[in-house]
């Protein structure tokens, strides 16, 4: 990623930072509504490779930090060369009381699953998704399971450990 | 077969052929999966010890679960083992349904698998390597021999505290229950 | 006709693992299909997050039953760069012999799973045995047939034993001595053929819209592998190919299998050729106190059966704060198999899944 493209990215978008840490994977934060108009952006430049959408749970902070990781497919003449090795994190933070994104599905169609999965597994709403099926779990959880505080060993305890042994009756 | 087997064979024909003849279920609970292809293919050879995979659980007697048991899938275990015809055997394999293995603290996972449906082994380990599969099959001809092998008659005479552990554990079932409930004061 | 509501899997013949599909027929034809897993969701990444950087080792192996082992690799690669290991050079070159036994061990396994469903018992049986042949190194190698948690951060954890390069050259030369018999009895097989020929064709446009990987991607012709492009181990220190295919269906999904399978075992002769001496492991602190400088890391490999990645969280302190993977199969078993299955027959749905090459517990974690 050169320093052109940084600049590129600045002056299409405001309130971004870019950050080159190493050759292959920079950084870019942005504000929630700006997240679809990047990837679009992104997209058109070559990176059209979603790999995940990743989500932590920064407690301390009261914010889920959303994570989307952009890497370049192969292309016959690549414009850009060395571009397949780039992954782009593009972060952005949003407040747990008010977790709720627009879907990226528009942009990237196998945002589906993750987004369905990140839905479950940490309570985040997306609007627009088509499906917000659950996808993994069975049984029905008061705090979704992978936020910071839900706690699994205190969970089981709770749960599986007072169901009793089936003894035989004398 | 030695002299010792034609008295049991005249004895109880019916006990000795589903002894030497146990059908595994072919379900993939979990990783111990993995160690079920090469004990049914050429080189371990489970044939050996009459032990095949059965495409259905209507005929199949032997239940192998292999690997941990998620929520999910107990609900899928439950409903596979009342298909199945008695007499039936239970076997867990690896550490996992025993008491949660390394997923002890997962909130997905059961922990002992024998508060759900009854068990008539296990095999420990992670992973638990084939020959423990053939030990398991002549542990359980020994028992089944000695009538100790009585996992679905348990099943069958507490049937009302094993379904009750299992709505507690996946809330209603949707199915409607094996046997008739006995009341517990009478 | 009446439109049908099918329910195929977990307990099927036709599944290879715990997952399911609910397909929507009519007659034959299907109209929807709909994946359901989670029947092996652990929520590895919520255990994690309770394990020192140590701890995680045993449990990070257990994600992908099939191959262990590049989720090994990617969870110390990811553990290195965060805390900015360094790795000797002999090391990388045994991660790399490693890591391609495992994945022919893992392509045998597929070959298994595909010629099993298909009917090809004997193929079936022969795979199996060889796969057997490539546990047997690694038994000898740490002890375990399935789980070995051989990679450590900072390098492996010891070095081949004596004879081990014999015993891994003889074990590759008995089953790159079969491969005749394989192309006579399956790949090339006409009965094969017809069966696959044609089935599950994806075009490389769609593909890359749907996030596809691995050989999903490589048989429709793009030379897409994170071996090539972003060289770790000792990838980039010998000659090697991409093999590829053009036409995108279940058929040449297998070929490219099949070329993978080839260049692995020879990819392994001449790893060995060029292999240097010297220290296999770097030591890592006392891993009881061992704490990693706060950040982020996004790592990814080629593992059997595409591309995989973790993104690596540490917030400063003895145990990860945040571990996402992404599995190859994610895409390929939630999104493309839906996708495919749509206006197939029901007799092809395992035929499709198989060539897809899924594991259930790779989307599960």
């Amino acid at each position: 990623m050169n320093k052109e493209f940084k600049q590129e990215l600045e002056s299409i978008f405001r309130d971004i930072t870019v950050n080159i840490t190493d050759d292959v994977t920079p950084v870019i934060a942005a504000a929630k509504p700006q997240i679809l108009a990047i990837l679009r952006f992104l997209k058109d430049k070559g990176y059209g490779h979603l790999a995940m959408i990743s989500c932590v749970d920064w407690l301390k902070e009261a914010q889920f930090e959303l994570v989307y990781l952009v890497s370049a497919y192969l292309k016959g003449d690549n414009e850009e060369p060395g571009q397949e090795k780039i992954t782009i994190l593009l972060k952005t933070r949003i407040d747990r009381d008010n977790a709720e994104l627009p879907t990226a599905i528009p942009v990237f169609e196998n945002a589906e699953p993750y987004e369905r999965e990140i839905h479950e597994l940490f309570g985040i709403h997306f609007t627009g998704h088509p499906r917000l099926l659950p996808l993994f779990l069975e049984r029905e959880y008061k705090i979704p399971p992978f936020r910071k505080d839900f706690d699994s060993r205190e969970y089981v305890k709770e749960v599986f450990d007072k169901i009793p042994f089936v003894e035989d009756k004398e | 077969m030695d002299r010792n087997q034609i008295k049991k064979w005249l004895e109880s024909p019916g006990k000795m052929g589903h002894k030497y003849s146990l059908w595994a279920v072919y379900f993939c609970t979990g990783c111990g999966i993995i160690e079920i292809p090469p004990v049914i293919t050429s080189r371990w050879d489970a044939e050996r010890f009459g032990v095949l995979p059965a495409p259905s659980p209507r005929q199949a007697n032997l239940f192998l679960i292999t690997g941990y048991v998620s929520v999910k899938t107990l609900k899928a275990i439950i409903k596979t083992y009342e298909q199945m015809p008695e007499p039936k055997y239970t076997v867990g394999f690896g550490s996992c349904p025993i008491n949660g293995g390394m997923y002890w603290d997962s909130y997905n996972t059961i922990k002992h698998l024998d508060k759900y449906i009854p068990i008539d082994g296990w095999i420990a380990g992670c992973m638990p390597r084939p020959e423990a599969i053939f030990i398991a099959v002549t542990h359980l001809w020994t028992l089944i021999d000695k009538g100790m092998a009585k996992g679905y008659v348990k099943y069958r005479e507490n049937y009302g505290r094993y379904r009750e552990n299992q709505e507690k554990a996946l809330g209603k079932l949707e199915w409607p229950r094996l046997f008739p409930i006995k009341d517990e004061n009478e | 006709m009446r439109e049908l509501e099918l329910y195929f899997g977990p307990q099927h013949m036709g599944m290879v693992g715990n997952f399911s599909i609910t397909l929507k027929v009519e007659g034959d034809r299907i109209l929807q299909a709909i994946s359901n897993p989670g029947y092996l969701h652990r929520g590895f990444e919520k255990l994690m997050e309770y394990r020192t950087w140590i701890q995680n080792f045993p449990i990070v192996c257990r994600m992908n039953v099939v191959e262990p082992d590049s989720m090994e690799m990617i969870y110390a690669m990811g553990v290195e760069k965060l805390a900015g290991l360094e790795v000797p050079e002999r090391a990388h070159y045994l991660r790399s012999v490693y890591l391609e036994l495992a994945r022919v061990g893992s392509h045998l396994f597929g070959l298994w799973a595909y010629s099993n469903m298909l009917g090809f018992d004997t193929v079936a049986q022969w795979a199996m045995y060889h796969r057997d042949l490539v546990l047997d190194l690694f038994e000898e190698l740490t002890g375990g047939r399935v789980y070995h948690i051989y990679i450590w951060p900072g390098g492996v954890r010891r070095d081949f034993p004596k004879g081990f390069k014999d015993k891994i050259v003889s074990a590759l030369h008995s089953i790159g001595g079969c491969v005749p018999d394989y192309n006579n009895t399956f790949f090339e097989n006409r009965l094969f053929y017809d069966r696959a020929k044609g089935i599950g064709k994806i075009s490389q446009k769609e593909a890359m819209e749907l996030g596809a990987a691995g050989q999903v991607l490589r048989a429709t012709g793009m030379k897409y592998d994170i071996r090539k492009i972003q060289p770790y181990a000792a990838y980039d220190k010998v000659d090697w190919e991409v093999p590829i295919r053009e036409e995108g269906d279940a058929y040449s999904r297998i070929l490219v299998i099949r070329d993978e399978m080839i260049e692995s075992v020879h990819m392994i002769f001449k790893l060995l050729d060029v292999m240097p001496e010297g220290p296999v492991y770097h030591r890592i602190p006392n891993p009881f106190k061992w704490t990693i400088p706060r950040g982020d890391a996004y790592v990814r490999i080629e593992s059997s059966r595409g591309e995989l990645g973790l993104y690596l969280v540490s917030d400063g302190g003895d145990k990860p704060y945040r571990a996402h993977f992404r599995t190859p199969s994610y895409p390929h078993g939630l999104i493309i198999l839906e996708r495919l299955l749509k206006g197939a027959s029901v007799a092809d749905v395992g035929n499709i899944m198989i060539s897809l090459y899924v594991v259930a517990p790779e989307i599960d974690r």
